[in-house]
């Protein structure tokens, strides 16, 4: 189901090198069921977050009607990254759908608690985001 | 101009102390790795407690190296100091600096502004002090175990 055509999005991993802490996040791009995922892996803080933004704003040009940011593999996400994924669903407006998919203590439990699940519709797995849009 | 800054590292069962460290988002980062390893070597936390207290403090950490300098050319200092209380079983973190912040309550656009609701959220108690000497932000978490406390209790 998973179709993995895995794309590392444009500068994401030549920026990677640049962090010299843990602050490492890396961001690719793949296509589930015709849904477009950007899926981002390791840290996302005020280091990383604008690589982060970067890649979501490429997905995003490119007006697909859904869009998946699956931060499951994201081990600490910090209200710089809250940022991004908001101001990546304003830019979405309604060319987009998107939604977020994460699950446990580093990523949807602050993203609960300061209510930005309540602005975007956030899932547990990609398989449950995906069915969601196309449903 | 560079001695300007000084530095002190402590790191043991009871004090995490930075002292003087550059407040810039490098800094941050790598403070806040160091403030984690800290937690995980010293006190039993549950993965959600561990994870709330990291961010909380990344938070206080960012916001000085985002907001605290914003009005001079170079990055001023942050400071952090936290310590654990045997008695109280209590975790206190204090993160300060020398700046202002700017006015928190009033975010320029809704993708920001999100640390200081976060720090309250994701502590047991949380205070922010500000005066013309810098910003002060104070976080408690009550019961926090000590490892060598709990183990040996098991016996």
């Amino acid at each position: 189901m998973d179709e993995q055509r895995e794309a590392v999005v444009d500068k994401a991993a030549a920026d990677d090198t640049t962090a010299s802490s843990g602050s490492t996040c890396v961001v690719s791009e793949r296509s589930v069921d015709e849904v477009v995922v950007v899926a981002a892996s390791g840290v996302i803080d005020m280091l990383t977050a604008p690589q982060f933004g970067e890649a979501l704003r490429a997905a995003l040009e490119k007006k697909p009607e859904q869009l998946v940011v699956d931060l499951t593999e994201v081990e600490f996400l910090a209200s710089a990254g809250m940022g991004v994924l908001v101001a990546a669903h304003e830019e979405a407006g309604s060319a987009t759908r998107l939604c977020v998919v994460a699950e446990g203590p580093a990523t949807s439990r602050p993203l609960k608690l300061v209510g930005i699940a309540d602005i975007v519709p956030l899932f547990a797995t990609v398989d449950e985001a995906v069915a969601s849009l196309r449903g | 101009m560079i001695d300007t800054m000084q530095s002190a590292d402590v790191t043991n069962a009871e004090r995490f102390e930075r002292v003087g460290i550059l407040a810039d988002a490098q800094t941050a980062s790598n403070t806040r790795d160091e403030f984690a390893a800290w937690l995980r070597e010293f006190f039993t936390l549950d993965p959600i407690r561990s994870s709330d207290v990291v961010l909380a403090i990344n938070e206080a950490l960012a916001n000085c190296a985002e907001f605290a300098y914003l009005e001079r050319a170079d990055a001023g200092t942050m400071d952090i100091l936290a310590w654990h209380d045997a008695v109280e079983s209590s975790i206190t973190v204090l993160v300060s600096d020398q700046g202002s912040w700017r006015p928190p309550v009033v975010p320029s656009i809704r993708s920001r502004g999100r640390g200081i609701p976060l720090m309250e959220a994701l502590s047991d108690r949380a205070s922010i002090e500000t005066s013309d000497r810098g910003t002060s932000v104070r976080l408690e978490w009550a019961d926090v175990a000590p490892v060598a406390l709990r183990s040996r209790s098991a016996h």
